[in-house]
């Protein structure tokens, strides 16, 4: 249940368009005509970074270029290759996966007359953004330029109050509908200019919030400058920001959006050139626990790659972290220039959606598998990056299990029980303490009760309280057996739901759609005959 | 035009995931294996154990296998696949 609302939420790149188009008042799509009509001419080599759903890129190729189209989403390129084959475009226009920081080594030098790029550059981390732009300046063939349109915050306070005021409850309507939002630029022209170019707004539309940038490499610029990589150093700390988030993190860790760090290079304790380096996922949560273990006792740079703010397993077996993002990674924050080895030391757990190999055959970098928990890599690294069978092991501890009761409780609070406030409130607090008082038998009593799935742990409980309320009605009292017959056929139902959520919360069980049919099988006929034996045998 | 997936859609393919992550087995084949170790290290219930002198790993405890496909992904000689038994 829980997994079908965020994979609704994740993965909707259909709604891209839709959701765009909303958001920017159908401007975008003015902005991008007047690019084309402005720079694109027959014949030209045109790259475009984050092409997306292919709107413009077939606008592109229609007026005759060469369109090399990259995007990160596979979902997106899927849309746009559909687009490409139904205007039948496909000769002149060509369709990669791939990481826009890897674009100076995928393409030859000065191949494009002109580089473009719509609402990709503001999906970047500045360190990104910086680094593609220098790789832009030597992609372009003598006499090219760049184009990028993007969201910006405008300057000027009053300007940038008027479009978040208008924004805001778009930006709702948005996100709800089409799961879709954008990250204003900052300051952008600027960003250009730092990198080498010359740049100038050509359009603005919406306040000056959506912008059309169009940039040529300064010539004088033939020493560029590197961007300030290095982000500093993360310690442990104990803060009313880290209060507040591991407090919200308790209830709604499943709900987006998850708090997030800057992806980038860090360090932890004061390392030197030939410390170790870590690799981990972008969430808060993740990165704060790491520092809490290792600090003072390690000194290691810590590469922060963007897994869209989730956890390192569940982002690497949902394509959120991949090792194209750690490659891509490894560029932007020019790493190689900070350390003399070429060793990573990776989380276990993102092995199951990072190619070990991928990464060690594309770069120089050694790929090692570290522990499974932050608190076993002191101990990893005093025994000579050697793991035990202990730390390569997922345990869940009777912490972890309270800590997943308070998380479904979030969960279930917003889904459920609020909804349940607000349309029936007399069954609010027998619905919140069945919930609270089923899921917190389950945590505790998990490694004991039988079977190996959420489904098959849930059903002795249920059967053996279904026996026992039969009983009782039988021989003790049976006047009361209608009502509390029907009110427990209710709370096997709930129990059966309980358990087999559970599935989703334990890592150790084979996730929770393993039984998700058979959970929904059971609670339709457990509800139907809740509702309707009442109403047949004329309780009620 | 495509069309967007509603969530009567989406509960379809969750449900035939489902029916396909219960079956799922690793099936090895250990002839292709040449002693990376790789699956041992990145497995994290502990299905797999290595044989050092014979150069080998057994698949030892399928029982605990959680279908997190890393020793699969890791396996460079692609010894290591997870699927549906064909009967």
């Amino acid at each position: 249940m829980a997994t079908v609302f965020m994979k609704w939420l994740e993965t909707q790149p259909e709604q891209y368009d839709r959701g765009i188009r909303l958001l920017t008042l159908g401007k975008l799509q003015d902005l991008q005509e007047q690019l084309v009509e402005l720079l694109v001419r027959p014949g030209m080599r045109v790259l475009e970074i984050g092409c997306g759903t292919g709107a413009l890129t077939t606008a592109m190729a229609a007026k005759g270029a060469n369109v090399v189209g990259i995007d990160l989403e596979a979902g997106m390129l899927t849309q746009a290759e559909n687009r490409v084959a139904a205007s039948g475009l496909d000769e002149s226009v060509d369709l990669k996966h791939m990481d826009a920081a890897l674009i100076a080594e995928r393409f030859e030098p000065a191949s494009f007359d002109l580089i473009v790029s719509s609402l990709a550059f503001s999906e970047m981390a500045r360190d990104a953004q910086a680094y593609v732009l220098t790789a832009c300046l030597s992609l372009l063939a003598p006499g090219g330029q760049l184009a990028v349109l993007d969201e910006v915050s405008p300057p000027g306070r009053a300007a940038r109050f008027a479009v978040a005021a208008v924004h805001f409850p778009l930006r709702i309507i948005t996100w709800l509908l089409t799961r879709a939002t954008t990250h204003p630029l900052r300051d952008f022209q600027t960003t250009l200019e730092r990198a080498g170019y010359r740049a100038r707004v050509v359009d603005s539309h919406l306040l000056g919030s959506l912008c059309l940038y169009l940039a040529k490499p300064r010539p004088e610029d033939a020493a560029r400058r590197l961007p300030d990589s290095f982000k500093g150093r993360l310690r442990h700390r104990v803060n009313l920001r880290t209060m507040l988030i591991d407090l919200w993190a308790v209830f709604f860790r499943i709900i987006p959006p998850y708090p997030k760090v800057e992806p980038g290079l860090y360090s932890v304790g004061e390392p030197n050139p030939d410390s170790p380096v870590l690799v981990t996922g972008n969430f808060d949560l993740t990165i704060r626990r790491l520092v809490k273990a290792i600090d003072t006792r390690l000194d290691v740079w810590l590469l922060v790659v963007d897994s869209s703010g989730i956890n390192v397993w569940c982002a690497a077996g949902g394509g959120f972290l991949t090792a194209e993002r750690i490659i891509g990674a490894l560029r932007t924050s020019r790493l190689d220039e900070v350390v003399k080895h070429h060793a990573l030391i990776l989380p276990q757990l993102c092995a199951n959606g990072v190619d070990g190999w991928a990464i060690r055959e594309q770069t120089k970098w050694g790929v090692h598998w570290g522990p499974v928990r932050a608190v076993d890599l002191p101990a990893y690294f005093q025994a000579g990056r050697k793991k035990t069978d202990d730390m390569r092991h997922v345990r869940f501890p009777l912490l972890d299990r309270l800590e997943m009761v308070a998380a479904t409780m979030g969960f279930y609070g917003l889904m459920i029980l609020i909804p349940v406030a607000l349309i029936w409130p007399s069954s609010f607090w027998p619905l919140l303490s069945a919930l609270f008082g089923l899921s917190l038998f389950y945590a505790i009593t998990l490694p004991w009760l039988p079977g190996r799935d959420g489904l098959a742990k849930s059903l002795p409980l249920s059967l053996f309280a279904l026996a026992g309320m039969l009983l009782y009605s039988w021989r003790v009292d049976s006047t009361a057996s209608p009502d509390i017959f029907n009110r427990f056929i209710g709370l096997t139902g709930l129990s059966v739901f309980v358990g087999a959520e559970l599935q989703g919360m334990s890592p150790r069980m084979r996730g929770e759609q393993a039984n998700w049919g058979w959970e929904a099988i059971v609670a339709v006929v457990l509800g139907l005959a809740y509702w309707l034996v009442p109403i047949l045998l004329g309780w009620r | 035009m495509t069309e967007s997936p509603s969530m009567i859609g989406l509960l379809k393919e969750h449900l035939d995931l489902a029916l396909n992550l219960r079956a799922l087995q690793i099936h090895f084949y250990p002839e292709r294996c040449n002693g990376t170790w790789q699956c041992y290290e990145v497995c994290p219930v502990g299905c797999w154990r290595p044989d050092y002198e014979k150069r080998i790993v057994a698949f030892e405890h399928g029982e605990l296998c959680i279908a997190c496909g890393a020793c699969v992904l890791q396996c460079p000689q692609d010894a290591i696949e997870l699927k549906v038994p064909d009967d």
